[in-house]
Order: structure tokens, then sequence, then C-alpha cells
């Protein structure tokens, strides 16, 4: 499947095995904690779009703020 | 009724597809087929609030699962005819039989708790069920109530169940099967997400019903034994109690409307299911002669 995202392009399509694990982790973690105080989280719609940020968005951010230092 | 047993579902049916579907089955009609019971009778269920006055079904199991009410929705007949309605639209037999199946699954889990399901409908209104843990959802007690009950009960023993099913085949859940089983049966709707998501999203996008199942238990399951301060028979305490007996948990009267013997209820569903799988397999193969696609392809 194609990349045709520009802004992702730099960043590479795949996390390798110890990223996925951290930003789905990392995800799986506060969602949580954030449903046990704001059980209205709690929905499909919300859930899937929590995941998808961390995993999408989580890894352009690091390597932004990692290029500015 | 179940909670991330319907999550889970999905990607068990994905993994335990016959042979010769593997591949060739859209997991997007399955999610679809498995949340649609839910997604047409459920919002009454709890109903809303607005400006203090509570707009919802009265009688919340009859509303979900009985006659009159929306019961029907949850039922293999409607899952059958909603599909057969696809396939006359739309002569995809990967959609078709994806959505059916997903349809059953949600039908059939759901004849555990006290309620049920009307399995034979419409040739009896009566409902089908295990009475395996209690239908929690109340008028006055909400999604709160139902959450507790619902993870302090053999509900949560379901949930567990459904997630070491799906871990059992956690192949399902890897990039390589997303590449290989998933996307090829719905190459258009995964190439419509490509055109704005790298690959990794897509991929999280596959995962994320999983994602959201697991979370919602952890997350329900923590607050109603932790968190939560209920009163319960004039005792305050903390957390709700486990009651890991059948129909429990004891703390709330377990809801239910006329029924069969429970006794039969387990053995005819999973008749049910087999039949289902049979009559699934049986169809296959015609099915792919007068699918426009599968033709082309074999073309």
């Amino acid at each position: 499947m194609q990349d045709r995202s520009g802004s992702d392009g730099q960043r590479g399509q795949q996390l390798t095995r110890r990223e996925e694990i951290t930003w789905y982790g990392l995800a799986a973690v506060t969602y949580v904690a954030a449903g046990i105080v704001e059980k209205g989280l709690l929905n499909w719609i919300v859930g899937p779009i929590w995941l998808i940020a961390f995993v999408w968005f989580g890894p352009l951010l690091t390597d932004r703020v990692r290029r500015r230092r | 009724m179940s909670w991330a047993a319907h999550q889970f579902e999905v990607y068990a049916v994905q993994a335990h597809l016959p042979k010769k579907m593997r591949g060739k089955v859209s997991f997007w009609a399955i999610w679809l087929g498995d949340f649609t019971p839910d997604f047409l009778s459920k919002f009454w269920v709890y109903g809303i609030t607005i400006n203090g006055r509570r707009y919802g079904a009265s009688i919340p199991e009859q509303w979900h699962r009985g006659w009159p009410g929306m019961g029907f929705t949850h039922t293999l007949f409607a899952g059958a005819l909603i599909a057969a309605g696809l396939w006359l639209w739309r002569r995809n037999r990967a959609l078709t039989v994806g959505y059916l199946l997903g349809y059953a699954a949600h039908a059939l889990t759901d004849v555990n708790d006290s309620v049920g399901t009307m399995l034979l409908f419409p040739f009896t209104t009566l409902n089908w069920s295990a009475r395996t843990w209690a239908y929690a959802a109340t008028t006055d007690g909400g999604k709160y109530l139902d959450g507790a009950a619902y993870y302090s009960s053999l509900g949560l023993a379901m949930d567990l169940f459904w997630l070491i099913v799906v871990l059992g085949s956690w192949r399902v859940l890897t990039r390589e099967h997303w590449r290989t089983s998933i996307v090829p049966a719905d190459p258009h709707v995964w190439s419509w997400f490509a055109r704005f998501m790298p690959e990794r999203a897509l991929l999280a996008l596959y995962r994320a019903t999983f994602f959201y199942g697991v979370c919602r238990m952890f997350a329900w399951s923590t607050w109603a034994h932790i968190f939560a301060r209920p009163e319960l028979e004039g005792i305050p305490r903390r957390g709700y109690p486990f009651d890991l007996s059948w129909t429990g948990p004891w703390w709330l009267e377990a809801r239910s409307l006329p029924h069969v013997n429970p006794l039969i209820v387990i053995p005819v569903a999973l008749v049910m299911l087999a039949v289902l799988y049979w009559v699934i397999s049986r169809l296959w193969e015609p099915m792919g002669r007068r699918d426009p696609g599968v033709v082309a392809v074999e073309a």
C-alpha cells in the first residue's frame, strides 16, 4: 500500500517492534486511565480514534521534538 | 448484554473462518454485522436525560430484546434478512457472508444473559436465555450499574473467554495477517483509507476494535471494583462485590422476559451456529459464481 501522506513520508510507514509496543501501550494506559475518570470516553468512536491518534501522530510529534533539539 | 465480547468476536470470527473463505471475507462486514443489533436498539435502552428528564425505554429489556420491541434486531432471522438484502444489492459474497457471520455472533453471544434473544423469531417470540449472568440495564441505574453488574458477574468471564480465543489466534492481529488476509478481502475500503493514512495508522485502524474491547474491559472492571462507592442493601461499600455464580451478581435483580428452558439454550445455540456455518459453506461457491468481483478475478 502506497504512502501518499506527504507529511508522514519522512517518518516512514511502519514502526519498529519497540516503537509499536511503546505507542500501543501508551495509548492503552492513557485511555484506560481517562476512561476510569470519564466513562463517557469509553465508546466505540473515541476508543479507535484514541489509538489511531497515538500511533499515527505520536511518532510524528516525537520526531519533530527530536529534530528541534 | 455482552460488553467487550462483541469487540473480540469480530476477530474471533475472522480467525475461525472455514479454510476456503480465509482472506476472502470482509473484515468490515463482520464488524458491521456484529455491531448492527446494538446500533439499531441500544440507544434507547439507557436513554438520555435532558433538563433532568429521562427519555428512553420504560422497560429496557423489553425494548432491547423483546417483542413487541426491538428484540428482532437480535435474531438470526433479521441478520439473514439484511444479509439477503445486501446480496441482492451488491452481489458481493465477501460482504454478505461477513455481515451474516458477524450478526450471528452477536445474537448468539447475547443468549447468555438473563434476558437472552429470540433465537427462533418469527416462529416464536419466546426468548432463549442461558441466564449465565444478569441483564442489568435499568431505567435508574443506566450504563454505570449495568457495567458494574456485568464486570462483577460471569459476564467478565465471557469477555475473558473471547479475549483468550482471540489471543489463541494472535496471528489475526499481526501486520502479516492484515496485509495478506484483511486488505485483499476489502481492497476498496482500505485503498480509500490509504489516501489519507500511513500504513501504521491503517493497521491501528484494523486493531482498534480489539484495543477498544481490551481497554473498556479493564477500565470498567477497575472502576467497578476499586473506585466505585456503591451502597448495597443500605451498606456503603468500596467497590461492587464479585459474584461469579450463575445469573449473578446477587446484589441486583436479574431482568427477564418469557423464555424457554435455559438448559436447552447453549446446545441449541451451538447447533444453530454449526448449521449457519454449514449453510454458508454450501452457498460459498454458488455465490462466487454470481459475484462479479470473484468472476472477474477468476477470469
